[in-house]
């Protein structure tokens, strides 16, 4: 297989590259979105690599249409991705809540930027944490990672496809407009030095009878995608283990529902990812997650350096969240403070986390810019 | 070494830093290369910053600049106080009036006289810069031009980086 | 002599048992629509395996679930944006959207338009009721001035639109429209949309006395198709007539049929001309 990137070695380029490189490794070949400022390079570099690979990249008229046509896409059996910002991301609910209902392996990525509306296209942002994971109406779940450095926006999208695939579930990957733009040095993996999934297909008639049953246990049903005479319906009504719309029966929606759930929530740890930084001996705990965790580990630094026992929690999945990790840590640490560029959206996961066993302090700025490790570092020493 | 170009829309500043950017990567440094910019295309302030460093960076911009070059007056004010007091400040002599000390060569007129061509300021500035303080090797600076410029472009850039390079090296 | 397999043969061979009966009202004409595609797929040998029927929302929209195909039943209006993606996907198969008028011309326009004006391949069955069944009768964007709807209970005020017009003017390879009492014809038609290339759209005047019967007057089907009659002009006729004999009348009959390159075509070549130009294959 020839890619019309350098794998194999590192290369000097900007989140939103790192993403297009990560899908085209990550077997991702149908790609459809909308312009819209700081994702659109996601998207140029997808049209540039996807007729290249035998991929489809194409530019539909909205991004309601753009999630559509991913969905049906991985319905085809194609591993497929859109991307988008805040504005984008907002018309897209609707269908993401499809392809949660209809257990629809995509990844949508979000490069967030200042909001509401129209807000700051070129700022970054962390305003869409708690839309990301609830934005969509109804009784739901899905997986959303945050990267903070190029290298976790490749990594992650990488491991966004895997997740996607191997729950058969949408994945969110919630970047922002500074790491969208931001070049560093990446490591490009050769094709064979990344582990790959795919879905799980229909072993036998049995089991292609039964898209949205759970005949392994796992919660995950295989996927009998289309054109190989499975003759699968697919509804985004509440339906039966074989597809049946039955929208008047509660046990049914039940049923339904609670698997979507187990099928995340009994996956957790392997889903669930994070890194800590000087958290063993730590008296304050600072948790954050995506571009902020950059200036937070710096803050820690600065803080070590004063005598305060500072560490932090990165969190990587922010979706299924880790409460458990969080009141653990509330147990053993004086206060804990929660940087991010929002009014608090993770803080208020944080403190649920805590559970009353430290207290949890916000950080918040809003803007468009990013905490300086300083400001943080202030906040903490009071 | 946190270097920050600063000028206007339409003088390549962005390029000038993902050039170096990429000069640095390829001699295996880490770095981090941002950039700020009015919304306009042409005319309004354009900052390109490039962090550099054997350690791991963790900062998103420049928030105390070893080294600023400014290729306008617009991109000047709009980031001067950010140059660390004992930082070093690279100017094009004829387009910027600075309130400190400063060293620099009118390298917007060098372009013209060199290339011909106003547009390749970024390279004269980028070559006077990798002289004067050797952050990273010319050979990779040529490199990352081969790789980054447009096609059919590559020479007169290469000249123009030269130019400013010999310039500093005066 | 045209053998005319029976009814029952045809379900027994399409249909899902387990799914029926069907939602639809007696009276209701989508399951004519349905018959009519059905003994269109029989006529042609297509491979039921090779067809994927997609809908949105809406009375129409349930189509796919009682067929037995593969199937996707979407969101309101989108049911073409989702094609999209399966069709360049997997080219080899071939894509039924069953649409109502409200979720193809409303909610769905834009998605509509766009659609034809990419040449998607894919034939639109379009009920069009000038009503929102489901829902219980609100007016649509088809009903006709002065027609009653829960929404417009005075009559509408707004102008209605011609989807098969639209459908012509913004590029479709194949475009007619037939009452649902036009047996033949209609079903001629869907033959002639599923053996073409790029975007091909068949609308049919379906009663749904129901729903906008019963707020017009005509509250059975019977009623419903005698105003058919009264208000339907044949292409051939309506050419000969003048603009304001035209007004309030809707004309029926096979409006396009041409063979511009469809998306998938397109597409193709496009690959070989972005593989051409980096130099990738000659």
């Amino acid at each position: 297989m020839r890619y019309p990137f350098p794998v194999g070695k590192s290369d000097f380029i900007q989140g939103d590259e790192a993403v297009a490189r990560a899908a085209i490794l990550a077997g991702c070949r149908f790609y459809a979105g909308y312009p819209i400022t700081p994702a659109s390079e996601i998207f140029e570099a997808m049209a540039l690599y996807m007729p290249l690979v035998d991929g489809v990249s194409i530019q539909m008229e909205d991004e309601i249409a753009s999630i559509a046509a991913i969905i049906g896409a991985s319905w085809a059996g194609a591993k497929a991705m859109t991307a988008t910002s805040g504005p984008g991301f907002s018309l897209m609910q609707e269908n993401l809540g499809y392809a949660i209902m209809t257990e629809t392996p995509i990844v949508v990525v979000n490069m967030m930027r200042g909001g509401p509306s129209t807000g700051q296209p070129t700022f970054p942002a962390q305003g869409d944490i708690m839309q990301a994971i609830w934005g969509t109406h109804g009784d739901h779940m899905l997986i959303v990672l945050s990267p903070s450095t190029v290298q976790e926006a490749f990594d992650f999208t990488i491991r966004a496809f895997n997740l996607a695939e191997k729950y058969r579930t949408p994945v969110v990957l919630l970047g922002d407009a500074e790491l969208a733009h931001m070049r560093e040095r990446v490591y490009i993996p050769n094709p064979d030095e990344i582990e790959i999934t795919y879905r799980k297909l229909p072993r036998n008639e049995e089991e292609a009878k039964l898209p949205f049953g759970d005949p392994h246990g796992d919660g995950v049903p295989p996927m009998p995608i289309f054109g190989k005479g499975y003759r699968t319906y697919v509804t985004g009504l509440t339906h039966d283990e074989h597809g049946r719309p039955r929208t008047v029966e509660p046990e049914v929606h039940q049923r339904l529902i609670s698997r979507i759930f187990r099928k995340i929530l009994d996956h957790r740890d392997e889903i669930i990812s994070y890194e800590t930084f000087e958290l063993d001996d730590a008296e304050i705990a600072i948790i954050s997650t995506g571009i902020v965790s950059r200036s937070a580990i710096r803050a820690v630094k600065i803080l070590r350096e004063r005598g305060v026992k500072a560490g932090l929690l990165k969190l990587h999945t922010i979706w299924p969240f880790d409460f458990e990790v969080i009141e653990e840590l509330a147990e053993r640490v004086r206060k804990i403070y929660v940087p991010e560029m929002n009014m608090g959206q993770l803080y208020h996961l944080v403190r649920e986390g805590a559970n009353g066993k430290a207290d949890v302090e916000l950080i918040a700025k809003i803007g468009g810019e990013v905490h300086t490790p300083m400001e943080i570092a202030e906040r903490v020493v009071g | 070494m946190q270097i920050r170009f600063a000028g206007i829309g339409g003088q390549g500043v962005v390029l000038a830093g993902v050039i170096l950017g990429e000069a640095a990567a390829i001699e295996g440094l880490n770095v981090v290369q941002t950039q700020d910019y009015s919304s306009a295309s042409r005319g309004g302030h354009s900052i390109a910053d490039v962090i550099i460093s054997k350690e791991p960076i963790y900062d998103v911009m420049v928030t105390k600049a070893d080294v600023l070059v400014a290729l306008h007056q617009l991109g000047y004010d709009t980031v001067k106080d950010s140059l660390k007091e004992d930082g070093l400040l690279i100017i094009d002599t004829d387009l910027v009036k600075p309130d400190r000390d400063y060293i620099g060569a009118p390298f917007t007129r060098i372009a013209e006289e060199t290339t011909g061509l106003a547009l390749t300021v970024n390279m004269v500035a980028l070559g006077y810069l990798v002289a004067k303080t050797g952050v990273v090797k010319k050979e990779n600076v040529e490199k990352a031009i081969r790789r980054r410029v447009p096609k059919g472009t590559e020479e007169i850039n290469l000249r123009a980086f030269n130019v400013g390079y010999e310039e500093g090296s005066k | 002599m045209m053998y005319l397999k029976s009814a029952y043969e045809i379900r027994d061979k399409y249909m899902r048992k387990d799914m029926l009966p069907t939602i639809f009202c007696p009276g209701c004409g989508i399951g004519s629509a349905l018959q009519f595609t059905l003994r269109a797929i029989d006529d042609l040998g297509l491979n039921q395996d090779e067809i994927v029927w997609v809908s949105g929302i809406g009375c129409s929209s349930r189509v796919p679930g009682f067929v037995n195909f593969d199937g996707l039943h979407t969101t309101h209006g989108r049911a073409l944006a989702f094609a999209t993606g399966i069709k360049l996907t997997n080219p080899d198969l071939r894509i039924i959207a069953f649409m109502g008028d409200g979720d193809a011309a409303a909610i769905g326009g834009n998605h509509l338009i766009h659609a034809i004006r990419r040449n998607l391949d894919v034939t639109v069955i379009l009920i069009n009721n000038f009503t929102y069944g489901m829902t219980g009768g609100q007016v649509a964007p088809t009903t006709l001035k002065g027609l009653r709807g829960t929404t417009a209970p005075y009559g509408q005020f707004e102008n209605p639109f011609d989807i098969a017009q639209l459908a012509v003017s913004a590029g479709a390879n194949y475009v007619a429209r037939w009452s649902v009492f036009n047996y033949l014809q209609g079903m001629n038609s869907i033959k002639k949309a599923l053996q073409k290339e790029g975007f091909t759209l068949v609308e049919f005047l379906s009663p749904c006395p129901v729903s906008f019967g019963r707020r017009n007057r005509m509250k059975t089907s019977p009623e419903l198709l005698r105003w058919y009659q009264k208000i339907t002009v044949p292409l051939a006729k309506a050419k000969k007539m003048k603009p304001e004999e035209l007004e309030g009348k809707i004309v029926i009959g096979e409006f396009v049929d041409r063979d511009r390159p469809g998306l998938v075509r397109e597409y193709e070549a496009y690959k070989k001309r972005a593989k051409k130009m980096m130099g990738w294959e000659e």
